[in-house]
């Protein structure tokens, strides 16, 4: 993403919590593996993906590594990478101290919606060729997009092949180069975020479950906040450095709120129970696949983490549902989409 | 073991998967697993799982190609030079991803620029159908493979091994692999010949029993939040599987498989009607291996009756062709529909019965309907049929079908778009880029190609300062990409009175929903244009949201006459924008008619005036049309659809005729559901 000017601060977004709820939790937890933003135009789906930026951890990286590697639990990779580079043998291994190690905000890589194939995957470095006579890999945006978060803007417009391309990588978390002479895999576990507005035609199943949560926005509709949402654009564009300020001390508390949510979330607890719940959950509303459950239940996990709980209430499991069911329920192309939870059981409800 | 493998010990449940995969561990020749199912049910995590338990294979030492000690015909060159000298290693049953978008110089190998620059000799740099070799070769969303790829997988499939001819190299290698692949079948369905690759196949569900769903919930994430632990904890299972499968791996060659029992397979693979002889061997080879991993020395019914549906669910074939569906009975129940059907029309998609409605109109109607559309002549107010159907009505969507593949004639130029109906060279730098070709100033360079051509040459150029590679401008190669293009479909679709009747609505509406299924998987660009009443309206300009054409077509109403030639001649125009905005657009028109006309835009006769207009318009060639005839079989029928057709250059179908021919009957279950 191009750091060209100021950005306007997360918490300064008016209304839209569902929103910012999704994309705090997709930070707090990369497991969710994304977020769908459905929406019309105008109504802050880009300026929020951006905004992250001032929220977003730090994670430890392999110094200036092209693969965005995590020093210590990725060296298998980091050594194979480095033997099919031609750069040492495979057999000599390196420990984690030998690497230099430098800690950077995660990253938030943009897909555009034109992007060629190759840019995406990775391709034949060009001048190493000429240079040197050797294949070298040009690393792509997948790479770039490993442990950060992939954004794509209209995801819905995105070409076919690059959707392939995405399914593949999110499937297996690798990215299998075998393309121009060149026979490379690095790992590619990214957290897909993506707008869509619904007019210009839906998703493929397949990709919309690749996305763990989805939020259906719509434009504010009570006249003070539409007023709050202009005075604050105004106060923004006309001097950002100030506007920033004035918002830090929330980004900061929130960035916090966020940091130690993260370090809860390994210990937060979840009765038996509600377990069962989850799973009756997808059952009645008939959800492809296993995905549907496990991603509730991180949701609702990450919920009490970011909550400050170490236990899983009801309400998170609530919370989780609705914002992890309404997309996996259209099954098959041409199904309607059912908008949330509520008409969903209603539907079930007069069926029977 | 890697860090991100989930065990294949820790899976919960798909028991008949993990079979097929532990078969195909124990024995090569079982041939490969298809594994179709929903997305989400750990297909690709239990064949990425695989990889860690597979038994090992002998093969010559530092051989790129895995040449098998035991064959010296297929060793290649150079452990034939060093045949003596060989040393044998054994090392894991490799498991070789092809990623959607590889390219073909990696799939057969291609020349080794980087030796070829230093020393000036042509050297194979092997591909992935070489490292695949004695292991298995696994494509993820295999039904999504381009053509290009699955002709160059099923070539060596069937001959065994990889003949390679490019750059200047000859070159054959022997290439014996399984194939596993995952599909899902919403994205469309293999080619038979490819799908009879497979030795087996399995349908992959969801669990529905709450207590495994939620330990498998528990399981993943125990794995997410420490992978290695996660691991340590399955080690022992792991080390038990492996052990298995490497003794089953030896006990195979002692396993036998008796006379009697071959009796029994072919009963089996005549009794669905399997294609060809590939089932009885496969059916033989997966017993094989059942009663290997059984720890028997000989193959019993059991073993054959376990492994049957595996090897013959992909294989079934329909006895005869399907029973003419029974004669859609009469009258619709438009009114009770009239409300639900906007909102349900999946639910009629699944429920053929309640979208044929029961029997109720009178024998005096029926015969008014039968009437010769000429009667219609009186162009003014108040024909029967209008009389009859007053109000508009709403029908239902009648059974959906898979439908025939159609596809514009495959040409010469070149496109720019995406989509997967007809094949075309493209022209934008996207697309897959199939293979390189010669220069044609198109600025598309096919860089590994063109460093390849130049590379064997470079020991005898002058050396450019700072530059390993000197090319000139006779190396330059260009990517030729292709790509299958959505085409623009046009539904031009009756709906006026008589198409109300009988229920032939609801049948025609099945046959535009299951067209609209197949443009989804196709990524078309439709349009939706309807003629009733007095006029032809444009219901739905061209667009990529097929979801939207199926509300809407949910919601269109019927009645009033019929105003054929209105309903060609917006076609028309419609066409002739869509052909100014993309010259190089191919539309198919789908036209669903049964060729009856009772109004003209002029003075004429209704019916010669539409046939007039539609020889005019199959004169364009850009233009495919298909007639789908609405008129049902019976004792009086008038055969207009097909003058119509005749006149416009049409392919011509009846609604049946739309049916993919059931070659293979797959899956059943799963493609109503």
């Amino acid at each position: 993403m191009k750091k060209a000017g100021p950005i306007y601060p997360f918490p300064a977004i008016v209304g839209q919590e569902r929103m910012k709820l999704a994309l705090i939790l997709n930070v707090i937890n990369p497991g969710l593996s994304g977020v769908l933003i459905r929406g019309e135009k105008g109504t802050a789906k880009s300026t929020a993906v951006r905004a992250l930026a001032d929220i977003l951890p730090e994670i430890y990286v392999v110094k200036d590594d092209p693969f965005q590697l995590s020093p210590d639990e990725e060296l298998d990779w980091f050594t194979e990478i480095r033997a099919s580079l031609g750069r040492v043998s495979g057999q000599e291994r390196v420990s984690g101290e030998e690497i230099e190690r430098e800690k950077r905000k995660v990253r938030v890589v943009e897909l555009p919606v034109g992007a060629t194939e190759d840019r995406v995957v990775g391709s034949l470095n060009l001048e190493e060729a000429l240079k040197s006579g050797e294949k070298k890999v040009e690393p792509g945006l997948l790479a770039a997009a490993h442990r950060g978060i992939l954004y794509v803007d209209e995801v819905n417009l995105l070409d076919d092949h690059v959707v392939d391309v995405l399914l593949d990588s999110a499937a297996m978390g690798v990215n299998a180069i075998e393309r121009e002479g060149i026979s490379f895999s690095h790992p590619a576990r990214f957290t897909l975020v993506g707008t869509m507005n619904p007019e210009e035609g839906e998703l493929r199943p397949q990709l919309l479950d690749r996305f763990g949560l989805c939020v259906n926005i719509e434009g504010i509709s009570r006249p003070e906040d539409r007023v709050e949402v202009m005075e604050r654009r105004a106060a923004f564009d006309h001097d950002p450095e100030a506007f920033s300020r004035r918002w830090a001390r929330e980004a900061e508390g929130l960035a916090e709120q966020i940091e130690k949510a993260r370090r809860l979330y390994p210990e937060a607890e979840i009765e038996r129970e509600s377990l069962f719940q989850i799973a009756r959950y997808c059952l009645e509303v008939g959800v492809d696949g296993h995905r549907g459950d496990i991603i509730i239940l991180k949701t609702a996990k990450t919920l009490a983490a970011f909550d400050g709980r170490a236990r899983v209430s009801a309400r998170d499991i609530e919370t989780a549902a609705e914002l992890a069911l309404p997309h996996r329920v259209r099954r098959q192309p041409l199904m309607e989409m059912a908008d949330n939870l509520e008409t969903l059981r209603r539907k079930k409800q007069n069926a029977s | 073991m890697r860090r991100d493998l989930f065990p294949f010990a820790a899976v919960v449940g798909q028991e008949d998967l993990k079979t097929s995969l532990m078969l195909c561990a124990v024995n090569p020749a079982v041939g490969g697993v298809l594994i179709r199912g929903e997305k989400g049910t750990a297909k690709s995590t239990l064949v990425r799982a695989l990889a860690d338990i597979l038994p090992e294979l002998e093969t010559a030492a530092d051989c790129a190609f895995s040449c098998d000690p035991a064959r010296p015909q297929e060793w290649c060159e150079r452990c034939r030079e060093r045949a003596a000298a060989n040393r044998r290693v054994k090392k894991r049953r490799p498991i070789l991803t092809l990623p959607l978008n590889a390219t073909e110089d990696r799939v057969t190998g291609s020349l080794d620029f980087e030796e070829a620059v230093r020393s000036g000799r042509r050297v194979v740099s092997p591909g992935l159908l070489a490292a695949a070799h004695r292991g298995i070769l696994y494509v993820d969303e295999v039904n999504l493979l381009d053509d290009h790829l699955v002709d160059i997988i099923l070539d060596a499939a069937a001959s065994g091994e990889n003949r390679l001819e490019r750059e200047g190299l000859s070159f054959r290698h022997p290439a014996r692999f399984m194939l596993i692949g995952t599909m899902n079948p919403e994205e469309g369905e293999l080619r038979p010949q490819f799908l009879d690759r497979f030795g087996l196949s399995v349908a992959v569900n969801a669990e529905p029993d709450e207590k495994l769903r939620v330990e498998l919930m528990l399981r993943r994430e125990e794995f997410d939040l420490d992978p290695a632990a996660f691991q340590r904890r399955y080690a022992d299972e792991t080390a038990a599987l492996r052990l298995k499968l490497s003794e089953a791996g030896e006990r195979l060659p002692l396993v036998e498989f008796p006379k009697r029992l071959r009796k029994f397979v072919a009963e089996l693979a005549m009794g669905s009607h399997a294609a060809g002889h590939r089932a009885d061997l496969f059916m033989e080879q997966a017993a094989l291996a059942m009663a290997a991993l059984e720890g028997a020395l000989e193959a019993t019914e059991a073993q054959v009756m376990a492994v049957a549906p595996l090897v013959l669910a992909h294989r079934r074939r329909e006895a005869a062709p399907p029973p003419p569906p029974p004669p859609p009975p009469e009258e619709d129940k438009e009114k009770e529909n009239e409300k639900q059907a906007p909102e349900e029309p999946e639910k009629a998609a699944e429920n053929p019965e309640e979208a044929a409605p029961p029997p109720e109109k009178s024998r005096d109607e029926e015969r008014e309907n039968a009437s010769p559309p000429e009667t219609g002549d009186n162009q003014d107010e108040g024909g029967p049929e209008q009389s009859g159907a007053p109000e508009d009505n709403h029908v239902q969507i009648g059974e959906t079908f898979r439908v025939k593949s159609i596809q514009a004639a495959k040409d010469r130029l070149r496109r720019r778009g995406s989509g997967r109906r007809s094949r075309s060279r493209v022209s934008q730098k996207q697309g897959r880029y199939v293979k390189s070709g010669p220069d044609r100033g198109g600025g598309d360079l096919a860089l590994d190609a063109t460093l390849r051509a130049a590379a064997p040459y470079q020991l005898s150029r002058p050396r450019t300062a700072g530059l390993a590679v000197t090319l000139t401008p006779a190396d330059i190669r260009e990517k030729e990409r292709e790509k299958r293009l959505g085409n623009f479909l046009f539904f031009t679709v009756d709906a006026s009175g008589s198409m109300g009747a009988r229920g032939r609505m609801a049948a025609s509406k099945g046959a535009i929903m299951s067209l609209l299924l197949d443009a989804y998987q196709k990524r078309d660009r439709v349009a939706l244009i309807s003629f009733r009443r007095g006029e032809a309206s444009l219901n739905l300009p061209l667009t990529a949201s097929i979801d939207l054409a199926g509300k809407l077509l949910a919601e269109l109403p019927v009645g009033g006459r019929t105003p054929l030639s209105a309903g060609l001649s917006r076609t028309w125009l419609e066409l002739r924008n869509a052909l100014t905005k993309n010259p190089l657009a191919r539309p198919i028109v789908v036209l669903i008619t049964d060729g009856r006309s009772n109004v003209a835009l002029g003075e004429g006769k209704p019916l010669d005036e539409a046939l007039r207009l539609a020889s005019v318009m199959g004169r364009d060639e850009r233009i495919k049309y298909i007639v789908v005839d609405t008129e049902e079989p019976g004792a009086v029928t008038f055969g207009l659809a097909s003058q119509l057709a005749a006149a416009l250059s049409a392919a011509y179908f009846k609604i049946n005729d739309l049916k993919a021919d059931a070659l293979v009957n797959i899956v059943k279950g799963n493609l109503e559901k």
